[in-house]
């Protein structure tokens, strides 16, 4: 595979964010995974060691596929991260795990990792070898949500929301304010079309703290990543998982997100997801992971036609319900974007 | 009904753990669940009338809200630790026969998996119910199931998975439990599972979340009569 049947335009894509018809489908993912890359472009991904080399095969990989864009996780461009303890993994992690604040003195004494020194040279690189039309998209390294869970540990942030509101307070404002800082200096960069803000809020059946706490705690950090965003007139894509209905008038209304990516066929399946919703926020993706795992490619093609035709791709962009893991089969995936480069 | 069960039951439904917990505010300064099954002991009543009338009670009507979505993981955890302070003055009547458990399950998330949120609330949810949980953890394997099955004859078992990946090792960990044990009966539940999955694999009872999986358990108890 050396061509691709259309020229890559993140105008297309930006239609879609604005909610307006694209002149053809269009593709989007969250992210993809190394075997992908290395089936697509032919080369190894997992031998190669330098950032740089990395991001040239996704490129490559995104391009030859039919992307208008290509993601690089941020964890390639800043070495910005929340570092916890340890997590033992294997196909899925704890969110128990690993916590290393558990009370005011191992708030005070963590060390709170400095935006600002991070290093971004990789999106200046990067445009060197962004195909002609191409944009890169950056998610975060988690998002406010996430990595709270990740510092605190799940159980103990309920327990603590509740028994020293005050801390957990202060451990919200101490990891929002430094994501939002990323989010200034990542979408200033002119390489960078739009963001994705990548924090799981629900699961199958409600968000994962009250929507109350969610809006106390975690949104007015949101809000103000979106509005930086906005300000340099990126477009703000949210990744959440989980059964988030109760907060979409939030996404929408109060933080103004562009997008929402992310639909599960058990909570809300992504064409009812797109009646509901579509007419005030772009609908990303949705194909549900279940679905693409487990259906031939002919149901998974047929499918994916179904919801271009239903959308008329206005405000919709094809891909997965969260992202191609390894255990996505090649040919599944494949058959999916079929629908949208044939 | 004796006003101190009653009492018992709004601090398990409403997170009141003791005396000191701030949580939840309405309650602040007042006992907990812990003081009050301490009390109650006290003034003679029976453990079974503890467990029965106050503590299952109490997890019952959070465990309703939380299904309804009018309470989260969070409040659900804060009566479970209530629930659990007050079982600790329960124990020893547990190990002399004084208060029998509803049962026996098994829970653990299959191997490959090591996700346990959801797993650990439900285990809570049926020790709320009068359930012994036995838990085995995350990245649990089909022996490991079927070797705690032989050692708590006449037990349930309840399986999770977060991925479809671990989610198709249900699939033969059910088999291998049901080829050992004809009875048995296997409960599973987690993000990626639905009724059709269930049915397909030959597991019992699907649950989408823990209150419906409590009434299937009870379900299982009346036709067995005990
Ligand atoms: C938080 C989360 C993460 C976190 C942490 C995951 C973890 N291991 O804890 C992070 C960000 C790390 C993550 C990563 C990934 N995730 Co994830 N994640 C979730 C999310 C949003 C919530 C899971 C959760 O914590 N639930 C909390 C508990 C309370 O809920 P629960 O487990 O469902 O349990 C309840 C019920 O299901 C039920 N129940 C559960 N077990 C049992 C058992 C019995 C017997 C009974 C009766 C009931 C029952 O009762 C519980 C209480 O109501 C789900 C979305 C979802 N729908 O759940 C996606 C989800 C599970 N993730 C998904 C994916 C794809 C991934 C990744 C593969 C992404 C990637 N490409 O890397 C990775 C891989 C995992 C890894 N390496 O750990 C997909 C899985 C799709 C699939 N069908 O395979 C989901 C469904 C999201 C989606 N959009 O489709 N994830």
């Amino acid at each position: 595979m050396d061509k691709r049947r259309y020229n890559p335009d993140f105008n297309q894509l930006v239609k879609i964010f604005r909610r307006e018809k694209a002149d053809r489908p269009v593709l989007f993912e969250y992210f993809m995974n190394g075997e992908l890359f290395s089936h697509i472009t032919g080369l190894s991904f997992e031998e190669l060691t330098d950032p740089m080399d990395k991001i040239r095969m996704i490129t490559r990989a995104f391009y030859l596929l039919g992307y208008d864009y290509v993601t690089i996780p941020s964890r390639y461009l800043t070495g910005f991260s929340f570092e916890a303890a340890g997590h033992e993994k294997k196909e899925t992690v704890s969110l128990n795990e690993g916590a290393v604040i558990n009370d005011r003195n191992s708030f005070e004494s963590y060390n709170w990792p400095v935006p600002e020194e991070g290093s971004y040279r990789l999106l200046e690189d990067v445009t060197g070898i962004l195909p002609e039309g191409m944009k890169v998209i950056v998610p975060g390294p988690g998002g406010v949500l996430e990595n709270v869970i990740y510092l605190v540990g799940f159980e103990s942030l309920c327990f603590m929301i509740f028994e020293d509101e005050d801390l957990a307070k202060d451990i919200f404002d101490a990891v929002g304010a430094r994501l939002l800082r990323f989010y200034e200096i990542v979408s200033s960069y002119d390489s960078v079309g739009a963001l994705i803000v990548n924090d799981d809020w629900g699961f199958k059946n409600q968000t994962m703290l009250s929507p109350d706490t969610l809006r106390r705690m975690v949104f007015p950090w949101q809000k103000k990543i979106v509005e930086a965003i906005h300000r340099n007139g990126k477009y703000a894509v949210l990744h959440s998982c989980g059964n988030i209905s109760d907060v979409m008038d939030d996404i929408i209304e109060d933080m103004k997100f562009d997008a929402k990516h992310s639909f599960e066929d058990n909570i809300v399946p992504v064409e009812r997801a797109y009646e509901m919703w579509g007419r005030r926020i772009a609908i990303m993706g949705g194909i549900d992971m279940d679905f693409l795992v487990r259906s031939t490619p002919d149901e998974i093609t047929m499918r994916a036609g179904n919801i271009l035709r239903l959308t008329d791709s206005k405000g919709y962009a094809l891909g997965s319900g969260n992202s191609i893991p390894p255990y996505v089969p090649v040919e599944n995936y494949m058959a999916m974007i079929y629908a949208a480069t044939r | 009904m004796n006003s101190i069960l009653e009492r018992i039951a709004a601090c398990v439904e409403n997170g009141k753990v003791n005396m000191k917990s701030p949580y939840p505010p309405s309650m602040r300064g007042q006992e907990g669940a812990d003081e009050l099954t301490a009390e109650a002991l006290k003034e003679g009543l029976t453990p079974t009338e503890i467990l029965d009338l106050g503590l299952i009670p109490g997890m019952n009507a959070i465990g309703l809200k939380f299904s309804e979505n009018r309470a989260f993981v969070p409040e659900m955890l804060m009566a479970a630790k209530a629930m659990s302070t007050a079982m600790l003055h329960l124990k020893p009547y547990f190990a002399s026969g004084d208060i029998e458990y509803k049962g026996v399950i098994v829970i653990g998330t299959v191997s490959g998996d090591l996700h346990d949120i959801g797993k650990n609330l439900v285990g809570m949810a049926m020790e709320g119910a009068g359930w012994r949980v036995i838990d085995l953890g995350v990245d649990v394997s089909a022996g490991r199931f079927i070797s705690a099955v032989e050692e708590n004859p006449g037990c349930v078992v309840g399986l999770s998975a977060l991925l479809t990946t671990t989610m198709l090792n249900m699939e033969s960990i059910v088999r291998e439990l049901k080829e050992r044990f004809g009875m048995l009966k296997i409960l599973v539940g987690g993000a990626p599972l639905n009724q059709e999955f269930c049915t397909r694999i030959g597991a019992d009872y699907y649950g989408r979340s823990s209150q419906g999986a409590i009434a299937y358990l009870n379900s299982l108890q009346d036709a067995t009569g005990q």
